[in-house]
């Protein structure tokens, strides 16, 4: 199972066979084929409400590239003024963790999000660096723990749970893919026993023919914060220049 | 128990005034004692808990030294299996001018994996510290400082601070506010936290690191990630657990507790005389009632408890003032040390609350009562000797037996024999501090026949001034010498120990002065912070050809220094073109020749060390010197020892290119500048300083502000000794007043016969300030002379396990000319009192008097 | 010479002690007085008065005319060593200095020239037979050569009066007699007035005048016209 919010439209739509009552790993394969595109492009806004009600919002452009599970992303921020120009590079490895560098213009240089840090918060949202990489397939193992309907939508529960070879924060995932469209709608992480993030994916729409949830919401449990993306000008299979995607670009800041 | 309330109570009450002069020696000592170790104390459990606080769930830290280590070393050691978390640390002591005086600790981390070692989020709230942690990390000049802090000087999010960078003075802006508690506590609250790679830049560390804090996988011990850490990186870091970081300073400051231990029981050691000598007064003066007692049937055991018992007593009290004394004054001290500790070694630390160690006041009372004890126990022993019938006989009883005169004299030779003897072998420092105390314990013995002796040659002189009052009063002394040999060996004491530090000063000034006129010949030197000594902000290397390029400099020359370990000390690595330095200045050779030495060690081949380093660390020349290095072992020949005074615990110098593969720092914290004949030191300063105006930040010091620098430490360090000669002098002093007062009392009938037979107020006013110059001019003549072995003892001491320094043997003349109407100035003070009761009282009472 | 009214000296303590209830006394230039009495009848503190070494409580002491109680300190000790020569029971000399160096003592408080104090020294050692003492200290002397250097001491200026306390008190019967003949010689040729202070009936005996004191007061003044020699 991928923790792919910000890859939108990646999250888990499966289409296709009728699986019901089949293998949990089906559910989840089919959801991401149905999801697959080449590339992919959107403007996101960011809007983070903390426990006490203050609002902050960010504004950033989003690139993917790539197959899944071994794409590259680039997440520039253009708003507010301070933080403009601030860039993340994403490079995942279906085999292993993925690769991250930010980068600072006003300090003209880039530093390596290191793997320790990845379970904190993704600049102060309610994110982690984390949850931004692509999982592969085979990085975990499913149970399938019954059909839940969501919003009147029957819907597969479906358990995740890391394998040894690439650890993770989390000690498992529980996911609902709706079974109609082969699209997750919601997740909750858990840390050891505890229930610690909960996502929501909302407003999901055929865009390029692919069913995507153009607003999420992630809730830290433990914060009490919460943090709501919207999706705008989203685009499929545009093409991206390979070389965009390179620690050079980043420093170029292009 | 009734007995002592009887007798010794009585007794005490009586002699009040003496009584309380006796118990300042232990006061004082007992202060001294508790005062600078509570403020070493306080320093250093200071400097430990701001590493603690600071180190939160830090597990173990690794450094190389100061010049720190290469980003990379970061991603090697967050990729080994054990470390579960390493992140990169940048700490500088920096000055903010802010309400809040002194500096600030900044502490530069990673933000963005930080806070899973320390937790900056301490408001249960849940809300976060930092306002925006991305516009934190955006913004170079974002700074999170401490709640306490914040308050201290008005600042809220947002707020604009201005602090010196490698660009200048630059405004920084107050992005995050930390909660109080843990990590805040740290460095007295006055810490703040930047980005790590921001703080590169205004550090000018370049692309390097400080410090990795580190905490360990669970279940991995430390003892077992330390090993992996320092077999993956080498000799050439260090991995310690925090704690041990807390050492190193310990190391350092350490010098300062022995001066504080030296101190202490010197001023112990005086007022153990001076104890001494009230209970050999009190003893001949209890004579009688000890006889009337023994005759009534005390056993010697009772008289002699009885006596230790009455000065133990008076320890336990002198202790507790002392005790109270000393931790009023430590809070002064402390911050005194903790200034000149960070001057001098540029570590940062605060110490704004005392810690006051149980088992120190505990121990410094054991101390005070201890020392009462041994001071009172002759004394007390020659109480319980009393024959009871000649002690009921009238007569007199002062002089000091031919016998134990003789005992006196054969020790005094046999000591005197010794500590020659001792002083001939030489070698290991059982001799050398077995020699040393051979000869103060010589000097001891014969100072109550030397006193005699003494007084005997001044008799004629003090005739010829008063022939009355001159006479009787070196009488006085030659009548009682166990009266008044305490005082006089306390004086004595005290001025040895004033002359070898003076002698001492003086050729540390001297040397100083002849270093500083070799070496230190540059016209300018710029510096990238206002201490010279401070090596937190650093030049880029293209600093010294830019120098170069402005009117009037003739040449420039880039140096760099940085404290490494080397055998667990922290000594100092110069590093420099050594071609280019040894072209303008050669420092004077103990071993090698210059002609050999720096060519070899231009080239390579060898590193320079400098004497004091040489002595301290045993180093011979030709023998190989291995410092460890972020990049393997550096192993070269010594080609030359010479000597500099650059730092206490000693240098060694070595070519830039060397320093530059072993350490890949290619930074200069000093350039030297030499200007062309004629050019204007004022013009070319002023050059320099609109060349860097923009971009860099730069101090330039001429040659007389470094001079006056280096003159101004030297004069700190000494100053700290002078808090020895004030508590000495007045220790002596006030045994003279006690000495006196019981000499009054003695004298009692013979002043009144005096002034039966004329005697005029003033002349017998006279006649007391006459027996105090007589005491101070004795304790001169003893104390000028003893000192002139004491100074030769505490040179051997500096250059054997202190500095390291070789100083010159030189008697200093005008500070014992100083030192004669001081001493006779306050002899003459202390007898003023003595000498108006003296006056005082009934005739017909004095001539009855016995 | 020596005028007391009405003196009285009390000591202050836990019990006011009367030493002196109320004293009229005159003594002529010239005479040699014997005071007498029981142990605590006042004796010693009326000599002490008289010599100035001490104040009376109330009372007027007048010595060669002149007023001792309106004196300050220093006053009276300028008195005291111009007019009086005191010699005491127990000697006082000062047992550092020689015996020609504790005649020259008042004569060198006086600050007189050297050479000086030494001729006088000289005259009064020969005056009182200890020419061949001179450099001996006190310790070295018998108990009698020891009072005749205090007596040298104590007549160093010449003065006109002479007070002795007990100056027998501590010598053996022969010796005490030998320092009687030597003060009656000096009361005699100087024409110092004495007083003596004793127990010694037979120092009593040999005075012109005799006043008994009992309890502070004087009982009895005896003049005698032959005086045993």
């Amino acid at each position: 199972m991928n923790r792919v919010l910000l890859v939108v439209s990646s999250a888990a739509c499966l289409f296709g066979m009728d699986l019901r009552g089949a293998d949990a790993r089906q559910i989840v394969e089919e959801s991401q084929k149905r999801q697959q595109s080449q590339s992919q492009r959107y403007e996101g806004v960011l809007e983070v409400t903390q426990a006490t009600g203050k609002k902050s919002s960010k504004r950033w452009t989003y690139e993917r590239n790539g197959a899944f599970g071994e794409s590259k992303s680039l997440l520039r921020f253009v708003a507010p003024a301070e933080v403009k120009g601030v860039a993340l590079l994403i490079v995942n490895h279906p085999d292993r963790a993925s690769d991250q560098w930010m980068w600072t213009p006003e300090l003209a240089r880039d530093r390596r999000i290191a793997l320790q840090d990845r379970s904190t918060r993704f600049f102060g949202t309610d994110f982690s660096f984390e949850d931004l990489e692509e999982r592969d397939l085979n990085q975990n193992d499913y149970t399938l723990l019954g059909e839940e309907a969501m919003e009147g939508k029957p819907c597969w529960k479906i358990e995740s749970k890391p394998k040894q070879t690439k650890s993770s924060q989390y000690a498992k995932v529980v996911t609902w893919i709706r079974q109609d469209i082969y699209v997750a709608v919601k997740m909750e992480m858990y840390a050891k026993n505890e229930l610690v993030r909960r996502l929501e994916y909302r407003k999901i729409e055929k865009m390029q023919n692919i069913w995507t949830p153009l607003e999420l919401e992630m809730a830290d449990l433990k914060k009490k914060s919460k943090t709501i993306l919207k999706t705008e000008k989203l685009e499929y299979n545009t093409t991206l220049k390979p070389d965009r995607f390179t620690l050079d670009a980043l420093r170029r800041g292009e | 128990m009734k007995l002592l309330h009887l007798i010794s109570w009585q007794y005490t009450r009586k002699h009040g005034l003496r009584t309380v002069l006796t118990m300042v020696g232990i006061v004082l000592g007992v202060a001294v004692f508790v005062g600078m170790h509570t403020a070493n104390q306080s320093v250093l459990v200071a400097f430990h808990k701001t590493v603690n606080r600071i180190a939160g769930a830090t597990e173990l830290q690794i450094t190389a030294g100061e010049p720190g280590f290469a980003e990379e070393i970061l991603e090697k050691v967050q990729s080994i299996p054990e470390v579960r978390v390493a992140v990169p640390v940048i700490e500088a002591s920096i000055n903010p001018k802010l309400k809040t005086p002194g500096n600030i600790l900044v502490l530069a981390v990673d933000m963005t994996g930080d806070s899973s070692l320390r937790d900056y989020d301490l408001d249960d709230g849940g809300e976060a510290v930092i306002d925006d942690p991305l516009i934190f990390l955006a913004q170079p000049d974002s700074l999170m400082v401490t709640r306490e802090f914040a308050k201290a000087n008005g600042l809220a999010i947002n707020s604009k601070v201005s602090m010196e960078t490698m660009q200048g003075p630059k405004t920084f802006t107050v992005r995050g506010i930390m909660k109080s508690g843990g990590l805040t506590s740290a460095f007295g609250g006055n810490l703040a936290v930047m980005d790590v790679y921001a703080a590169q830049k205004v550090f000018g560390r370049g692309r390097r690191f400080d410090r990795i804090d580190l905490a360990l996988q669970e279940g991995i011990g430390v003892d077992v990630g330390r090993k992996k850490l320092e077999q993956i990186l080498g000799p050439g870091f260090q991995v310690e657990t925090p704690a041990a970081r807390g050492k190193q300073f310990e190391s350092l400051s350490s010098v300062y507790g022995m001066m504080a231990n030296l101190t202490s029981l010197f001023a112990l050691f005086i007022g153990m005389f001076i104890i001494y000598n009230s209970f050999a007064i009190a003893v001949t003066q209890r004579r009688k009632e000890i006889g009337i007692l023994r005759a009534l049937g005390a056993t010697q055991g009772q008289i002699q408890t009885l006596f230790l018992i009455e000065s133990a007593i008076l320890g336990l009290f002198g202790s507790v003032a002392g005790v109270a004394l000393g931790v009023l004054i430590a809070r002064g001290m402390a911050r005194g040390l903790g200034d000149f500790l960070g001057e001098i070694y540029g570590v940062a630390q605060r110490a704004d609350e005392l810690s006051t160690d149980t088992r120190l006041l505990a121990f410094s009372l054991a101390l005070g009562v201890l020392t009462s004890l041994i001071a009172a126990w002759i004394p007390a022993r020659s109480a319980a000797r009393v024959d009871p019938v000649q002690a009921l006989q009238k007569g007199r009883y002062q002089q000091l037996t031919t016998g134990e005169n003789r005992v006196r004299a054969v020790a005094a030779v046999v000591f005197a024999a010794l500590a020659i003897g001792l002083a001939m072998v030489g070698g290991g420092p059982f001799f050398f501090y077995g020699g040393y105390l051979s000869a103060v314990v010589a000097a001891l013995m014969v100072t109550p026949w030397a006193a005699v002796w003494l007084s005997w040659m001044l008799r004629p002189l003090l005739r010829l001034i008063r022939p009355v009052e001159g006479a009787l009063a070196v009488d006085s002394l030659i009548q009682s010498p166990r009266r008044t040999s305490g005082t006089v060996a306390a004086l004595m004491l005290s001025l040895a120990l004033v002359i070898s530090l003076g002698g001492l000063t003086r050729a540390s000034y001297d040397s100083l002065n002849q270093w500083m006129s070799v070496g230190l010949n540059p016209d300018l030197f710029l510096s990238p912070s206002q201490s010279i000594s401070d090596r937190s902000y650093h030049f880029p290397a293209e600093i010294v050809d830019q120098v170069k390029a402005i009117d009037g400099v003739r040449t420039a020359q880039g140096v760099r220094t940085v404290r490494v370990n080397y055998r667990n000390e922290p000594i100092m690595i110069v590093t420099a073109d050594v071609a280019a330095i040894s072209g303008e200045a050669k420092l004077p050779a103990t071993a090698g020749l210059h002609e050999d030495m720096y060519p070899k060690a231009a080239a390579g081949e060898g590193v320079i060390l400098s004497d004091n380093l040489a002595n301290l660390q045993k180093l011979k020349l030709g023998e190989m010197m291995e410092l460890e290095s972020p990049n393997g072992p550096l192993r070269l020949p010594i080609v030359g020892i010479v000597l500099d005074y650059s730092d206490q615990k000693g240098t060694v110098l070595i070519d830039r290119k060397v320093y530059m593969e072993k350490w890949k720092d290619d930074t200069y914290n000093v350039i030297r500048i030499y200007l062309k004949p004629g050019a204007d030191v004022v013009t070319v300063r002023q050059a320099l300083l609109e060349r860097f105006s923009s971009g860099l930040k730069v101090f330039v010091f001429t040659n007389k502000d470094i001079r006056d620098y280096v003159v101004k430490i030297t004069d700190q360090w000494f100053g700290l000794t002078y808090i020895q000669l004030a508590v000495a002098v007045l220790v002596a002093v006030l045994g003279i007043v006690n000495t006196l007062t019981v000499s009054i009392t003695d004298r009692r009938r013979e002043l009144g016969v005096l002034q039966a037979v004329g005697a005029l107020r003033n002349q017998i006013r006279q006649t007391v300030w006459l027996e105090a110059i007589a005491i101070g001019l004795v304790g001169l003549a003893l104390g000028l002379g003893l000192g002139a072995i004491a100074l030769y003892y505490s040179l051997e001491f500096t250059a054997r396990d202190f500095a390291g320094m070789r100083l010159e043997y030189k008697y200093p003349w005008a500070m014992a000319a100083f030192l004669l109407p001081v001493i006779l100035g306050s002899a003459l003070l202390a007898a003023i009192g003595p000498a108006e009761s003296a006056v005082r009282g009934s005739l017909v009472e004095a001539l009855e008097y016995e | 010479m020596i005028e007391l009214t009405g003196v009285q000296k009390h000591f202050e303590g836990k019990k006011r002690v009367t030493a002196l209830a109320g004293v009229n006394l005159k003594i002529e230039k010239g005479e040699m007085v014997a005071l007498v009495g029981p142990s605590g009848s006042g004796k010693s503190t009326l000599l002490n008065l008289i010599g100035g070494l001490d104040r009376p409580t109330a009372g007027d002491i007048r010595l060669d005319g002149q007023l001792l109680s309106g004196l300050n300190d220093d006053d009276l000790t300028r008195v005291r060593r111009d007019k009086i020569g005191f010699i005491f029971q127990f000697f006082n000399l000062l047992p550092t200095l020689s015996c020609i160096e504790n005649v020259a003592l008042p004569l060198h408080l006086r600050n007189w020239p050297s050479t000086k104090i030494r001729e006088r020294a000289l005259e009064l050692l020969g005056l009182v037979n200890l020419n061949h003492r001179l450099d001996h200290l006190p310790e070295e002397l018998s108990g009698g050569e020891r009072q005749r250097v205090a007596i040298a001491r104590a007549l160093s200026v010449y003065p006109p009066v002479l007070l002795a306390d007990e100056p027998t008190g501590n010598l053996d019967s022969a010796t005490g007699a030998e320092i009687l003949k030597l003060m009656r010689d000096v009361n005699e040729r100087l024409g110092a007035t004495v007083l003596v202070v004793t127990h010694d009936r037979g120092v009593a005996d040999s005075c012109s005048r005799q006043i008994s004191l009992r309890d502070g007061l004087v009982i009895e003044d005896l003049r005698r016209e032959n005086v045993r020699k």
